[in-house]
């Protein structure tokens, strides 16, 4: 079977002649259905612009991504995105922001409500439904984009650092929650993080990146089981990926 | 039920704080008048320079049918200047916003325009269209149009990158992208403009009575003023600013039906 999604020799940059900024590439990864991959590099390195990439809102420099066997030429419609920056709106409230979701592709909230509310109840905000979102804390404020990004039920889901302006303790919390989601849903995610330690938790490859412009010099496979909840960074498989990936990054002299 | 009675006590202590700070203001205003009153008597100042606070609302009272008849007219005046300045501005403003042509075109002419003052046109347009209401209400618009427009443009443009990102995703098209996420997050911003334009409408409305008319408040004050009774005049003020206060008024409370998610009303509202 053909991976689910294939970067071949994707390059990217901005601007041209004397001010052409080298962000991307040229990088190959493919990724196989239902994976947890993470995408870990510095700061810079290219890899909000890999995940625009993938969603078809930013168009590649040179070679192509190809999703379930179509090369991406426009915004793909059937992924999950969290960007960077939440996309909630003040003026709807938690509930609202997600039916936003739907009621953008011409999906009639009613029909969805069930499914709605049972996805504000895995991420504990069923309480804040009718909360608007000034009146969360960030990480509640995460929790809700999740449900916005997954209530049509994508098959793919790009997350870009969802949990990067998060305190240490909201994070784990997030963490299990989010790898609940995946494992319900099995949809396949790829997951933007500088910590080595969420990537090595979460996913089931972490994607090493080098400084810009971002290559992929190491696609490790983490075979530890699911669910892994917090015990597991006591093991000693958890340890050496986490030991074997800060050394890559020594290497880089980036920590 | 603790968050409820946090509630209670917090409403509490917000109504205590309203009160001490408009004790202050009430004192101060108290105290303003008196010093205005007693210092024209102290310093002896001619009743045609300087008139009391007194003289004022007495003189002011016998005259009211007059300055209620005046102030319907100069309102009607504002109010129309006002409303169509919206109604013509705000979709102007979504066009010119949309559209690259309109933004190298016209944008850059109403920018240089701005610039301009509009009550200078005053005297052409009383020229053109004679002493009735038109062109009173042409003047204000012209005062209101400006902001309205500008701050319109202003707001239709600056979606953020996310959002507009999180539409493209969506696969919607241009209408829905507009009613659900356009038209509301560019309601704020708007808010600013209707807000300015309506501090300024009277100021219009008034100019445009000096430079010829012969009825309306800014031509009451201009008779009084050579009659050398500044009590009718302040009079004239009085009710100049109470339009000025109700029209600005209507449009905050339309902000705070219309936007009540939003920080500026949001922040009125918890101080
Ligand atoms: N629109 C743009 N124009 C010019 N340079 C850009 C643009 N977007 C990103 N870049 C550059 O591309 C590089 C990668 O950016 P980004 O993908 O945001 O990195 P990361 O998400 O890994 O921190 C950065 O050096 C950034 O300055
Ligand atoms: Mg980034």
């Amino acid at each position: 079977m053909p991976p689910l999604i294939s970067i071949e020799n994707v390059r990217k940059t901005f601007g041209s002649g004397a001010s052409l900024v080298d962000a991307f590439g040229p990088v190959s990864l493919d990724i196989e259905e239902g994976q947890f991959v993470s995408l870990l590099g510095p700061s810079g390195c290219g890899k909000s612009t890999l995940m625009l990439m993938l969603a078809g809102l930013l168009d590649v420099t040179s070679g192509q991504i190809i999703v379930d066997g179509k090369a991406v030429k426009a915004p793909q419609t059937d992924v999950g995105i969290m960007f960077q920056d939440n996309t909630l709106v003040p003026w709807r409230t938690v509930r609202g922001n997600v039916d936003l979701q739907l009621e953008m592709r011409g999906l009639d909230p009613r029909r969805y409500k069930d499914r709605v509310l049972d996805l504000l109840g895995q991420v504990k905000l069923l309480d804040f439904a009718d909360r608007f979102p000034h009146e969360l804390s960030g990480g509640m404020q995460q929790r809700a984009a999740f449900c916005q990004a997954m209530v049509h039920d994508p098959h793919i889901m790009l997350l870009d650092e969802p949990l990067g302006k998060l305190d240490a303790m909201t994070r784990e919390s997030i963490r299990t929650d989010l790898q609940s989601l995946w494992m319900t849903r099995r949809p396949t995610v790829i997951f933007v993080t500088h910590s080595i330690e969420e990537a090595v938790q979460l996913s089931s490859q972490v994607a090493v990146i080098t400084p810009r412009p971002g290559r992929i010099d190491r696609l490790i496979d983490i075979n530890l089981p699911f669910p892994r909840d917090l015990g597991v960074k006591n093991s000693p498989e958890f340890i050496s990926h986490v030991r074997e990936i800060q050394e890559i990054f020594r290497g880089y002299g980036v920590i | 039920m603790a968050t409820e009675s946090s509630d209670q006590s917090n409403l509490g202590a917000k109504f205590g704080a309203l009160v001490n700070q408009s004790w202050m203001f009430i004192i101060f205003f108290i105290g303003f008048f008196l010093v205005w009153e007693y210092s024209v008597v102290v310093f002896d100042i001619p009743k045609y320079i300087l008139t009391p606070p007194s003289d004022v609302v007495r003189n002011g009272w016998a005259d009211l049918p007059k300055l209620l008849y005046f102030s319907y007219i100069t309102g009607l005046e504002t109010l129309l200047g006002y409303v169509v300045a919206i109604i013509v501005g705000l979709p102007l403003g979504m066009a010119i916003a949309f559209s690259s042509v309109l933004r190298r075109t016209i944008y850059p002419f109403f920018v240089c325009l701005e610039m301009t003052p509009k009550i200078a046109f005053a005297p052409l347009f009383i020229s053109w269209l004679g002493f009735g209401l038109l062109p009173k209400v042409i003047i204000v618009f012209l005062v209101c149009f400006f902001p309205i427009v500008l701050n319109a443009i202003l707001a239709f443009n600056s979606l953020s990158e996310e959002l507009t990102r999180f539409c493209r995703s969506t696969g919607a098209g241009v209408w829905r992208t507009f009613l659900r996420v356009r038209l509301p997050a560019a309601m704020p911003q708007c808010f600013v403009g209707f807000k300015y334009a309506a501090i300024n409408a009277t100021v219009g409305a008034a100019i445009a009575e000096f430079i010829g008319s012969d009825q309306g408040l800014g031509f009451y004050i201009q008779i009084v003023t050579g009659n050398m009774r500044p009590d009718l005049a302040f009079a004239g003020i009085f009710f100049l600013t109470l339009i000025g206060l109700l029209l600005f008024g209507a449009v905050t409370l339309a902000e705070r039906l219309i936007i009540p998610w939003h920080i500026s009303v949001r922040r009125v509202r918890t101080t």
